[in-house]
């Protein structure tokens, strides 16, 4: 049978405290009422070893039938003012010779003189009598005389009674003790859980809108300190994440209203009074073409939404780079062309894992990024290198010198270098975006540089397929 | 060419028909799923396009029933949702193609015709619109008697405005077709390839074959 499991950590605290010391009192009882006893019983076999030698000796001193009467006399003597002593001196027919006056003795002579002749020391009771005692064979002085059956015993009752109170008041005390120790226990623990109700209470007061609180770690106790810091960890993890969310949800809604706008003003416009058809068609395929702006930047935004959420799983498999680059620029090569641009691809790398589509439509924004922004007439060149670890691609292009305070920023989305380009064909500032969430849910890192009019971005990943496995 | 078109908006509805009807297809409209089953199982059509979300009976289950029912007709799925495993659970149990929304119309119409050609054994050697002819096999392009020089690129591009001359194919069909590139690509790529390869095929001569449709795409076609 299992025992239920209890849930309060004061309660299972305080219990173990009681067990414990519980445990540990009983022991210490048992060692303490057993060592008093046995004290008792040698203090008194001691004495009845004593006594039992005075008799021999008392009983060496006789040689005939006649001296046992000086015997008894010489026994009362000695034996005078031992108050509980009991002796009895039989002889070998079983008649005694001496039994001690006002003793209890004389009535159950019989059972004394059952007691085995061993000289060892044993405890027996008689009715309410209980006796310690030991009987032992004593030769008289004359081998002439039969020899003499000895019995010593001192009555033990105040000693057993002594004991039971003795344990009584250690049992008691026992049980108390208990009591108190399960009760400090409980009150141990609950003031050494007080920093969790604390904690409990800080964790209260987050909510969406205060995702700033902080747990203060100071002054908790060590123990609870990682809790702590883990929580305040996470709680930034949230924060940042509700910030970025929020700041979509307000770039979303700035970027939709610049084309909304233009469509109902145009829309609205070519409604006002009648016009050509051919004047309807060119208002209607201006229209088709924000639509279309819009349905991309939509695409695009659902992209990056669901890269960071990690839905963008990647289905590996095994990529050549050389190969991507040089199908994104068979794609690029007419625009290149068309504006004097020279594209040029250099060095191959091992295959890397990863998804193919994904890798093509990043490679494709950095060049259509490149050619973007490269100097007519000059030449765009992609890299590839690898070393131990991890391969790279890197596509380079001569243009204006990017200010240091905007390239960490390039991969933010919808940024755009230069706002008055903000509304051509060149899309929403997402291309680099898309981008780096492809990279990252590759596992790799992309970086960009730019100094003496040379831009270069560079993508760089993981060469072992485990490393690229989400 | 008869298509079946269960879509419960009822401007996607109307509009879907009346381009469609204006593409010279013949084409029905339902606005359930328990009435598109009904149609698509006890009329005859050639294609069925349909939206997953609908009430009543959703698009997996109106699909299901209909192959359970024997039908073999294509089915173009419409789906708001561009989740991979909706597509992957669509074209498990039976979907030919899916659209995500928003679709451009041109794209949908393309998809359509592609469908419908599917399986119709139609590969000739030589591809031909008035006097341009090009040879597959001998990878030849000549106008008029004239030989015309192509890049590879260009050569693929020509192959596709001639097998599906008349048609309006969209910038990102040729993107896919031509160059795999199956993205939306933010560039006026296409339309820079496409300039080159009318100067080489259009420039010189009286009758112009390639057009731009503005706001659609590129269309091959003997037009006068």
């Amino acid at each position: 049978m299992r025992l239920p499991r209890i849930r309060s950590i004061v309660l299972r605290l305080t219990l173990a405290y009681a067990l414990a010391s519980s445990a540990v009192l009983t022991g210490m009882a048992i060692v303490i009422s057993r060592s008093v006893e046995m004290h008792f019983a040698e203090e008194d076999s001691e004495m009845l070893e004593g006594k039992l030698e005075l008799i021999r000796h008392t009983a060496a001193e006789v040689h005939d039938e006649a001296g046992f009467a000086t015997f008894a006399k010489q026994l009362d003597d000695a034996l005078v003012g031992h108050h509980e002593l009991e002796v009895a001196v039989l002889r070998k027919t079983g008649q005694p010779l001496y039994i001690t006056a006002g003793g209890v003795f004389p009535p159950r002579i019989a059972s004394a003189g059952e007691l085995p002749e061993t000289g060892r020391v044993l405890s027996w009771g008689e009715g309410e009598h209980a006796f310690r005692g030991l009987a032992a064979r004593v030769a008289p002085g004359s081998p002439d005389l039969a020899p003499l059956k000895v019995v010593v015993a001192t009555g033990i009752a105040h000693h057993n009674h002594f004991m039971q109170s003795f344990r009584r008041s250690l049992w008691g005390f026992v049980i108390l003790a208990t009591g108190v120790s399960g009760l400090l226990g409980w009150f141990v623990a609950r003031r050494g859980l007080l920093p969790v109700a604390a904690l409990t209470e800080a964790t209260r007061k987050v909510t969406a809108r205060r995702l700033d609180n902080r747990l203060s770690t100071t002054e908790l106790p060590s123990e609870l300190r990682e809790l702590a810091a883990e929580f305040n960890q996470m709680l930034e993890r949230l924060e940042d994440a509700f910030r970025r969310l929020s700041d979509f949800s307000s770039d979303i809604a700035h970027e939709l209203r610049t084309p909304i706008s233009n469509l109902m003003t145009q829309t609205q416009v070519a409604l006002s009074r009648s016009r050509t058809p051919e004047e309807y068609q060119e208002a209607l395929l201006s229209n088709t073409e924000e639509f279309e702006r819009l349905a991309r930047m939509l695409n695009d935004m659902l992209f990056l939404a669901k890269a960071d959420n990690g839905l963008v799983i990647p289905k590996l498999e095994t990529i050549d780079l050389a190969r991507e680059v040089s199908d994104v620029f068979a794609f690029y090569e007419a625009l290149a062309e068309s504006r004097g641009l020279r594209l040029h691809l250099q060095g191959t790398v091992p295959g890397v894992m990863g998804d193919r589509l994904m890798l093509r439509r990043a490679l494709s924004n950095l060049v259509a990024n490149a050619i973007r922004h490269a100097f007519t007439n000059s030449e765009i060149s992609a890299c590839l290198t690898s070393d131990e670890d991890s391969v790279s691609v890197s596509v380079e292009n001569r243009g204006n010198t990017i200010p240091p305070e905007i390239i960490d920023r390039l991969f933010d989305r919808f940024f755009r270098a230069d706002p008055a380009r903000s509304q051509s064909s060149e899309g929403a500032g997402l291309g680099l975006a898309i981008t780096r969430s492809i990279v990252l849910a590759h596992r790799g890192t992309l970086s960009a540089s730019s100094r003496d009019e040379r831009t270069v971005f560079e993508i760089r990943l993981p060469r072992t397929a485990e490393a690229a496995v989400s | 060419m008869k298509i079946l078109i269960v879509e419960d908006e009822p401007k996607t509805g109307e509009y879907l028909q009346q381009g469609l009807s204006e593409a010279g297809f013949v084409t029905d409209l339902v606005r359930d799923g328990f009435d598109g089953l009904h149609q698509a199982t006890t009329e005859t059509y050639d294609l069925v396009i349909l939206d997953v979300m609908l009430p009543g009976l959703d698009g997996w289950k109106v699909l299901e029933a209909i192959r359970r029912f024997g039908k073999e007709m294509p089915v173009l799925f419409l789906t708001a949702r561009d989740q991979v495993e909706d597509r992957v659970r669509g074209l498990e149990i039976g979907a030919d193609d899916y659209l995500i929304k928003p679709f451009a119309f041109s794209e949908l119409l393309a998809r359509v015709r592609t469908l419908l050609r599917r399986g119709k054994a139609n590969d000739p050697q030589v591809l031909k619109v008035a006097d341009l002819e090009l040879d597959l096999l001998r990878r030849r392009v000549v106008r008029a008697g004239h030989r015309i020089d192509l890049t590879a690129k260009e050569f693929a591009l020509l192959e596709l405005l001639l097998r599906r001359q008349g048609e309006v194919l969209p910038r990102s069909l040729i993107a896919s077709q031509v160059w795999d590139m199956n993205f939306d690509s933010d560039s006026n790529v296409i339309e820079v390839a496409m300039r080159r390869l009318r100067a080489k095929v259009d420039d010189d001569f009286e009758l112009k074959l390639i057009r731009t449709v503005r706001g659609m795409g590129y269309v091959l076609e003997a037009s006068d």
